[in-house]
């Protein structure tokens, strides 16, 4: 019951402050971006000046397993950013205002405090990746050719995952500071650094979430789901649940 | 010039008038944003899609 309230109220304030509208636009945005960028791409060099006389450049009609994951390329950095931002002060920012003694005064569980505002964030995230990556299929099929639907939603799914980690990074970081600008720097450095020991040590780290774009990559062009990403989406789950039960242990502990 | 397939970019467009729709109107609404409601105005209208998304991010008080 008193996970539901706080949830609808975290609705609520993303009705509020119109994220409901923005931030939908913008991964539909992100997603389509990079395919009509492609598409037009001779035209541009064309009426930019073309080519110098004699230069023959062919740039070859990517295949629609890569068109599909410009679109993932896309959140991955823009994406991460976007929800590095919308992250920042998800707790931070109560923390600092004293709203957030205010909740606690009554007697609510932190538990239900952290999930409940780390389940309306997702919902919010996925629900604009859902979108985005829609869109980004939508026109991977008009212009690049055909691309099943499975491969759509697998996509979706285990990318979305990665999404969910990034989320659950940021609001572990989110118990620790009450600055805003250092949360969204902790977080995103902390997802660069889990990306970077992936890329070194990866022969040994084969389900590290780090691997997560790679594989999806594979799988859009293959069409299998290999064993070790089925091992990283269970590593991912792990930690995901890890890192929420350490932010309600911190923030327990946290002297107000 | 070359032909350009409007069919294909209509939907960008209409999202990015939206985007632009919902920061004004919101600006004329609000009461108070960080900093001076003439500057949002102009960012969100000259810099297209990155200018409504700062105005969302960093212009409005909490």
């Amino acid at each position: 019951m008193q996970w539901s309230v706080i949830f609808k109220r975290e609705m609520m304030e993303y009705v509020r402050s119109i994220k409901w509208i923005w931030v939908p636009i913008v991964f539909f945005i992100f997603g389509i971006m990079d395919q009509i960028t492609m598409y037009y791409l001779p035209k541009i060099i064309d009426a930019t000046g073309g080519m110098p006389e004699g230069a023959e450049v062919n740039i070859p009609s990517p295949p629609p397993a890569e068109a599909l994951f410009m679109s993932i390329n896309e959140m991955n950095t823009l994406g991460i950013l976007i929800i590095g931002l919308l992250s920042m002060s998800l707790i931070a920012g109560e923390l600092k205002s004293g709203v957030y003694e205010l909740v606690l005064s009554k007697p609510v569980k932190y538990a239900n405090y952290v999930t409940a505002k780390w389940a309306a964030l997702s919902t919010l995230v996925l629900a604009s990746f859902f979108i985005g990556l829609l869109a980004g299929w939508y026109y991977t099929n008009i212009l690049f050719g055909e691309l099943a639907i499975d491969k759509f939603l697998v996509a979706f799914l285990v990318y979305g995952l990665y999404l969910l980690f990034f989320i659950t990074i940021a609001i572990f970081v989110n118990t620790w500071f009450k600055r805003p600008g250092m949360v969204l720097f902790l977080s995103i450095l902390l997802i660069i650094f889990v990306n970077i020991i992936t890329s070194i040590l990866g022969h040994f780290l084969t389900w590290s979430p780090g691997h997560i774009s790679s594989y999806v990559s594979t799988y859009l062009f293959t069409g299998n789901i290999t064993t070790e990403m089925w091992g990283t989406i269970g590593t991912t789950i792990v930690l995901i649940i890890g890192l929420l039960y350490a932010a309600v242990e911190v923030l327990k502990r946290k002297e107000l | 010039m070359f032909e350009i397939n409007w069919a294909l970019l209509a939907p960008l467009f209409i999202v990015e008038f939206i985007l632009l729709a919902v920061a004004l109107i919101d600006l004329i609404r609000i009461d108070e944003t960080n900093g001076p409601k003439w500057v949002w105005a102009v960012i969100c209208i000259f810099i297209s899609i990155l200018g409504p998304v700062l105005y969302f991010i960093f212009g409005r008080r909490p």
